[in-house]
């Protein structure tokens, strides 16, 4: 279960990209509050803040403090640097206490199947319908000893109390099917390898070289009796 | 190996290079992938050849996803010719990488065994490269 993070937020009346790159430049995050059909407020997060609030989960429940009134809020998008990671801007949409609120929330697999078998994960997320102060940080589905051919559906996840499935109830969550056997699987690397022209050494047999030493042996008696 | 089956120009131009990756940037389906750290143009026997490397490491308990594609083809004029004539013909095929991509993704299998196949991958790759995973948070 969630608990709130309060954040103390700036208003901001500067726009665009300069503006913007000023504010990442002071450590801070620009963006957006909006929702309820209220006019979005542009603020400024602290960054540090911001990027530990969001570590504990994707669905953090924020309170921004602005202007010395507080309003709860739930990231909806963040846009992080590709490769850096850091934040570059949040859109958050404000909520209510015991308002239901449609957020993603990601599956957590546990155990193992049976041998030989292959986990699929066709979807790593479901969204759910859920009170914005309760939003589950994950949902547990147990694969241990599952067999090859079960296929596990949304309508089979075992769902927090007091939060409802937004998806198909039929929609393929994780598939556990066959591993590729060794012989296919040699075949079309050999294969692979021999388009790209690659070729292996062959490693010298043992007996090859024992039989080698051997002749030299010979050879070497036979020398010495001349 | 990777090849387009038709294509609406057989002689293009080179494609940019700079930039970062404006899709493909987290992890789709694995739960373990490579990536870009650096632009490079990866050639299909690049891409082959690293698929090749971690399918090796670990033998039949995972599955690969491959998510770039050598779509654009290079030219290069023969050895010892004359400048002019007209533009060479096409040699490679290539996918023009952005820093960001995520190229390859893994999955079923634990986590040391993922992170040195996909190491032995990375060596195929022409760019620096780095291991990210689900479980490290950002994705």
């Amino acid at each position: 279960m969630s608990s709130e993070v309060k954040i103390q937020a700036e208003p901001r009346s500067e726009f665009g990209k300069g503006a913007a790159r000023r504010i990442r430049r002071d450590a801070k995050v620009p963006a957006v509050l909006y929702g309820h059909g209220t006019d979005p407020v542009h603020i400024t997060l602290p960054g540090h803040e911001l990027m530990l609030a969001l570590k504990t989960g994707a669905n953090a429940l924020l309170s921004i403090e602005l202007d010395g009134k507080s309003q709860l809020a739930l990231p909806k998008q963040v846009q992080r640097d590709p490769i850096k990671g850091f934040i570059e801007h949040a859109d958050l949409i404000i909520v209510s206490r015991g308002e239901k609120v449609t957020v993603d929330v990601p599956i957590m697999l546990m155990g193992d199947p049976v041998p030989d078998a292959l986990v699929t994960s066709d979807h790593t997320s479901v969204p759910l319908e859920a009170e914005a102060t309760h939003i589950p940080e994950s949902i547990e589905l147990n694969i241990e000893g599952l067999e090859i051919g079960t296929q596990v559906l949304a309508k089979d996840l075992v769902l927090p109390s007091g939060s409802t499935l937004s998806l198909d109830p039929e929609a393929l969550i994780v598939n556990i099917t066959a591993v590729q056997s060794q012989e296919s699987l040699d075949a079309e690397l050999a294969e692979a390898e021999a388009d790209l022209g690659i070729e292996h050494d062959e490693p010298e047999s043992v007996d090859e070289e024992t039989a080698e030493a051997q002749d030299d042996e010979t050879a070497t008696e036979a020398s010495t009796e001349e | 190996m990777l090849i387009p089956r038709r294509v609406k120009h057989r002689k293009q131009h080179h494609p940019k290079r700079t930039g970062a990756a404006k899709g493909g940037t987290k992890l789709a389906f694995g739960d373990f992938g490579i990536q870009a750290v650096e632009a490079h143009y990866v050639t299909n026997r690049q891409i082959e050849s690293a698929r090749i490397a971690m399918t090796r490491h670990i033998k039949r308990g995972g599955k690969v996803w491959i998510n770039i594609y050598p779509d654009r083809p290079l030219t290069k004029k023969p050895a010892e010719t004359r400048m002019g004539s007209g533009k060479g013909s096409p040699e490679w095929w290539i996918a023009n990488v952005k820093p960001g991509r995520v190229m390859f993704e893994l999955s079923g299998v634990p986590e040391p065994i993922a992170r040195e196949a996909l190491r032995r991958a990375m060596h195929k790759l022409p760019m620096k490269c780095r291991f990210v995973s689900r479980e490290s948070g950002d994705f």
